[in-house]
């Protein structure tokens, strides 16, 4: 079984390179961003079966907070709409080398219908990040303390 | 010997034929099925040649019948007064071998025997451990001698055992561990278990095996084996002992005296000139790599508190390093270096850096290291296994480092003067501030980090390792299981102050690593008072789950945790990238990656084979109450296993 480096496989969301059909979506944002407004017109119910059955967790973590990509709280520019995100995952089919370079799955319209990709956004949408503060996680503030500590040999 | 029931030459069969053949004509006349008729005559030269393999003796079958009794003799019933195997128990117990761990095989129930009645107290120090898989019991060598700098032995029953044993040795090799591996030959018995080249099969990636002809040179080889593993490159070495030198009668054959290998460091005026360099330089610094033993650790961290260098450490990767939260351990409060001293490690302006194992390349006779250890061909870029990592700044000089050490140091002693010792003292003070505000800096950014996903379930990867971590800190701990599937978070969260601290990765990426592991440190904590931690990845068990029952027999203290993602997720990920890069949708990359349908419960998994624990837990809250359960379980010597459904990574 292998375990050649993920990272090595999995470059960022944000990598995507220009393509006919990104070029077609609105400019996506240079950095991320924590909020979120854009409309979103898919059914995230369904998009919730689609995330699961897709396991698009596997990179993701099932919240999107987790994994090898999260993009909770930190919302990649391929993510800013509706829009960006349909273009991204067209734009991935055409643009990804066949020797894994880049990560992304590629997503053309016959494995996932642009009703489908939708609802995968409108699930993604739903995902929100309300982790405590580090303050208010006793376990986190124990181990900032014993680091104060002086070394023993 | 039970795991030949069920093989195509099994004993019983092997018997019956043998019986047959015996009978001679009578047997030759006996109607064969069908079947079997046209399948004889279709393997005319093969059954030909079989029927030159001589019949087993009378005395051959009354033994494997279990009729055989010992032969008689003067006031004693005994097969042997002094079996050879008693001395090869003898020569184990001389080396400090703690631990023989084995499935058992005919080949070496002599030397088995031996182990578990021979001295005063039989089976301790070796004792006889329990394997379910050979596999497994490597591993657990593996395991223990990365713990411990010291090897473990394994005993293998003939051709396959060896080849069960195969891929845990391969990996142990490429992890330059030391292993002494014991394999018995039968070679009256059962032909498909034997070989006359037996440790050919596993030549490429041992480092050294011997056949012995002879009881005397059987426990000469013992020693030497040891030796050879304890040497660098270490790893694992085999010795191949016939049945007969062990049931030999050993008469006043005495054991041979041991002579520990002699390992060379570097030449007295290198030592010299290194001083010099680390003595005089106004910011010294050390790149510590992995060393041989806990002893070459203590050296480093001498050597690092006389010249007061700042240090790099490499404990977060694996075990034999310098201490993580040594005050020298870090960037030091000047990152501008004016002599870096590598001790298996590059990059150095002296970089002392062990022969690789690419020295042994001569044994590689199926060149099945070729990506890696072969020189100039490693895609790793020389990092790694052969221990050069760094870029090739300074010169590099192919000796041992722990071995070095000592002439160094006292290089360093008689070049210090009460004025160097001043600023060395006043430099030691500033590194150890300036490490102490990076390590909290670091470690406050790392928290940050892992409070995202803090309360999600199935629960995150990093609050396992952050719930544990306040749970043991102040207890002597190994985590024996690699963490690089569950997202390494303990590198970041975790102090690795001790050379078993972390013992890093499976050695040649090969799964079914984890659990013996840490069955073989357990082994090696149970008689220092340590705790073994087991973050297992759920795939990882389910190649030899078996030795969990090895960990509840012998009482280990290993705490299990399982890393339950329901996958071999890095196998989900690539099956998914490849059906996206071919626009065939993703929603069949499960199918072969992922473990549902059922889903396995790891809780009764344990309890199958006597463990306790508890689980499955999918609310982070649970989490920190079911480790206090499980760690005071270990402390009493009862490993238990708590099964957390995870996030992927």
């Amino acid at each position: 079984m292998s375990t050649k480096s993920f990272s090595l496989m999995f470059a960022s969301l944000t990598l995507v390179t220009g393509t006919a059909a990104l070029a077609q979506a609105p400019a996506p944002t240079a950095k991320p961003v924590t909020t979120l407004t854009s409309p979103v017109t898919g059914n995230a119910v369904s998009g919730k079966k689609l995330y699961y059955d897709h396991a698009c967790y596997s990179c993701h973590g099932f919240n999107g907070e987790t994994g090898a990509r999260a993009f909770v709280p930190n919302w990649p520019a391929n993510l800013a709409t509706e829009r960006s995100f349909l273009a991204f995952l067209r734009g991935r089919a055409n643009v990804a080398p066949v020797q894994p370079s880049t990560s992304m799955p590629n997503y053309p319209v016959e494995s996932l219908s642009d009703a489908q990709a939708k609802d995968v956004y409108a699930y993604i949408r739903s995902f929100t990040s309300t982790p405590p503060p580090l303050e208010k996680i006793p376990t986190m503030t124990q181990i900032l303390a014993a680091a104060q500590r002086p070394y023993k040999k | 010997m039970a795991k030949s029931k069920n093989v195509a030459v099994n004993r019983r069969g092997f018997l019956k034929g043998a019986a047959t053949a015996a009978a001679g004509a009578a047997a030759m006349a006996s109607p064969l099925p069908s079947s079997e008729a046209a399948a004889a005559q279709q393997t005319g030269a093969a059954s030909a040649a079989a029927a030159q393999v001589p019949a087993p003796s009378p005395v051959q079958l009354e033994r494997d019948a279990g009729s055989a009794r010992p032969p008689a003799t003067a006031g004693n019933t005994r097969a042997a007064v002094r079996p050879g195997s008693d001395l090869m128990v003898q020569v184990l117990r001389d080396l400090g071998i703690e631990y023989v761990a084995a499935n058992p095989g005919s080949s070496f129930e002599g030397l088995q025997e031996s182990i578990i009645n021979y001295g005063h107290p039989p089976n301790v120090k070796p004792e006889f451990i329990t394997a379910l898989h050979e596999e497994s019991a490597v591993t657990m060598a593996h395991g223990y001698g990365k713990a411990t700098g010291k090897p473990m032995c394994a005993l293998l029953h003939g051709t396959i055992g060896i080849q069960h044993a195969a891929m845990s040795i391969y990996q142990a090799y490429y992890d330059k561990t030391p292993a002494l591996l014991i394999a018995g030959r039968d070679l009256g018995f059962i032909a498909a278990h034997s070989a006359n080249d037996m440790a050919g099969m596993v030549r490429s990636f041992t480092k050294w095996d011997a056949t012995p002809k002879t009881l005397e040179e059987s426990l000469i080889a013992i020693q030497r084996a040891y030796n050879e593993a304890i040497s660098p490159p270490n790893g694992p070495t085999m010795v191949v002992i016939d049945i007969d030198l062990q049931k030999e009668e050993a008469g006043s054959l005495k054991v041979p005296a041991y002579r520990p290998p002699s390992i060379s460091g570097v030449d007295p005026g290198t030592a010299r000139e290194i001083a010099k360099g680390l003595v005089e330089a106004q910011n010294p610094r050390l790149n510590v790599g992995r060393l041989r033993t806990p002893e070459g650790v203590q050296l480093a961290v001498q050597l690092a508190e006389l010249v007061g260098a700042s240090t790099a450490t490499s404990a977060t990767q694996g075990p034999m390093s310098f201490p993580q939260r040594h005050p020298l351990s870090g960037p030091g409060a000047n990152t501008t270096y004016d002599y870096t001293l590598g001790l298996e490690q590059g990059g150095g302006t002296v970089s002392l850096i062990g022969p690789s194992l690419s020295t042994l390349l001569s044994r590689d006779t199926t060149n099945i290291g070729f990506g890696g250890i072969a020189p100039g061909v490693s895609r790793a870029g020389g990092g790694g296994r052969g221990g050069r990592g760094g870029a090739a700044t300074g010169r590099t000089i192919d000796v041992d480092a722990e071995a070095s050490l000592p002439a160094i140091i006292d290089a360093v002693r008689s070049q210090m003067s009460p004025d160097k010792q001043r600023t060395i003292q006043d430099r030691s003070a500033k590194h150890a501030a300036a490490n102490q505000t990076a390590r909290v800096d670091a470690l406050t950014r790392a928290l940050e980090q892992r409070r995202a996903g803090w309360d999600a379930s199935p629960v995150s990867t990093a609050r396992i390792y952050a719930e544990l971590w306040p749970l043991i800190m102040n207890e002597d701990w190994i985590l024996a299981s690699p963490s690089n599937f569950s997202g390494g978070h303990n590198s970041q969260l975790w102090d690795h102050n001790k050379p078993y601290s972390y013992l890093g990765g499976q050695g040649a990426g090969g799964m079914g690593y984890g659990a013996p592991a840490c069955v073989g440190a357990a082994l090696a904590a149970k008689e220092r008072k340590q705790i073994v931690v087991n973050v297992q990845c759920d795939g990882d068990l389910n190649y030899a789950p078996g030795v969990l029952w090895t960990a509840q027999h012998h009482q280990l203290p290993m705490l299990t945790i399982m890393h339950n993602n329901r996958a071999w997720h890095q196998e989900l990920m690539f099956v998914e990238y490849m059906c996206g890069v071919r626009g065939r949708g993703t929603d069949r990359g499960h199918i072969g990656t992922s473990l549902r349908d059922p889903f396995i419960d790891y809780r009764m998994m344990a309890a199958a084979y006597g463990m306790a624990g508890e689980g499955p837990i999918t609310d982070p809250l649970k989490l920190a109450p079911a480790f206090k359960r499980g760690l005071a379980s270990v402390k009493k010597g009862q490993p238990y296993m708590i099964d957390v459904i995870t996030q992927p990574r």
